[in-house]
């Protein structure tokens, strides 16, 4: 009984991860996310999505200019973000899900600040699940 | 000798307030809120990021909401825009809907409070604010709904509500035709019916019920409860310079990004 009802949570918890306020992620590309450093060209504090531009390799090495997705100002403040955290010019890393054209857009999962900082973007854009520090992937999350 | 009778009147004055208030208090320990002041921020309960809720102290999960009863006629039709919509997903090809277009929630769907709900409560009228498309939605006291074909359809509709004991009724109509919940057509006969309680300090249940005879079998009921989000404000939320858009040749909703 207690299994079913946490398989019953972890359905509705994952029904819940899926629901997006603005459109669908599923052009993000989540099952293959992938890992990038560069210095920030523009970051666009605004509903419906909050974007920063980076220019950063790509996994290839090849020098890219990346229109990377968040979340919404109000689910990024309620997780501690600030509208002025990240600035023109700042070192960045990030764990992303890239789109699934090939383009230089993405959406993103984790970013690491130039002072160290680690924030998510949110329960609709989902987790990381390689690491923001070498790359690698991480262990699945357990079941809640 | 005039003013020592003033103050012993003062005196018993003051006595009797004390006596009010003690009373007020000993009511108030028994139900520590006033079951008809909604007031204050609200989220949808469970969160998806919330811990599963200790049955003993929190209330039970709401169930999830039933596929809506429509009419042999319509459901194919609806099934069919459902297939059409999971197999794009599945595709990574997901298909713009109208929150793409920064087209709000509208009725039934904004009290889901996808994002925190603000809910005023004053004299003439009650008004759910809903951060997502700062959408805004009156619903008045003691007053009357217009006949369907004299209700204007909008987003939110007209609403009228009153109280059933603890229980706050409304009923809405005039919603339009292309504000859909879950994808389901209704006719501009539909009506919305909510009856909404405290169900202590911190909770809200909503019993949620549309009818519309022309276009589902029977009333299509759900429930939605609500978690008090203490001290919380209101975010703005203009859903300007949008960089997602819906592709004009393939209907997707596209990441608009920048020329490399």
């Amino acid at each position: 009984m207690k299994l079913r009802s946490l398989l019953l949570w972890s359905l509705l918890a994952a029904g819940g991860m899926t629901a997006s306020a603005h459109h669908s992620f599923a052009m993000f590309d989540s099952e293959n996310q992938i890992r990038l450093s560069g210095k920030v060209t523009e970051f666009r504090w605004q509903n419906p999505h909050i974007y920063i531009h980076l220019q950063a390799p790509d996994p290839k090495g090849k020098m890219r200019h990346w229109t990377i997705e968040c979340a919404n100002p109000g689910i990024l403040n309620r997780l501690g973000w600030k509208f002025n955290m990240i600035k023109k010019d700042d070192q960045l890393t990030v764990v992303v899900a890239p789109l699934r054209t090939g383009e230089a857009g993405a959406l993103l999962k984790q970013v690491k600040l130039a002072d160290g900082r680690v924030f998510g973007n949110g329960a609709p854009a989902g987790p990381p699940t390689i690491s923001i520090e070498d790359g690698k992937p991480l262990p699945k999350a357990a079941t809640p | 000798m005039m003013r020592a009778l003033l103050v012993t009147i003062a005196g018993a004055a003051l006595l009797a307030t004390a006596g009010c208030t003690s009373g007020k208090e000993e009511t108030a320990t028994t139900q520590d809120f006033d079951p008809k002041d909604f007031s204050g921020t609200w989220d949808r309960y469970p969160l998806p990021t919330d811990a599963q809720p200790d049955p003993t102290t929190r209330p039970p999960v709401p169930g999830a909401i039933p596929d809506p009863p429509l009419k042999p006629e319509y459901l194919a039709e609806w099934q069919a825009e459902r297939k059409r919509i999971d197999e794009a997903n599945a595709a990574g090809k997901p298909i713009a809907s109208h929150y793409t277009h920064c087209i709000p929630d509208g009725m039934p769907a904004m009290m889901q409070a996808m994002f925190p709900m603000e809910i005023l409560v004053t004299p003439r009228q009650i008004t759910f604010i809903q951060e997502a498309y700062n959408q805004v939605r009156r619903v008045y006291f003691n007053d009357t709904l217009p006949a369907v074909e004299d209700a204007e359809p909008g987003f939110w509709g007209h609403a009228v509500a009153h109280w059933e004991g603890n229980d706050l009724v409304t009923e809405t109509i005039g919603i339009k035709d292309r504000v859909r919940f879950r994808n389901t057509p209704h006719s501009a006969s539909m009506r919305i019916h909510e009856r909404m309680r405290m169900i202590d300090r911190d909770h809200i249940e909503n019993e949620v019920t549309v009818e519309d005879p022309e276009y589902l079998t029977g009333p299509w009921r759900w429930k939605w409860v609500y978690q008090r989000r203490p001290d919380y404000k209101m975010y703005e939320y203009v859903c300007e310079d949008n960089r997602e858009f819906a592709d004009p040749e393939t209907g997707e909703a596209r990441l608009r990004i920048d020329t490399e």
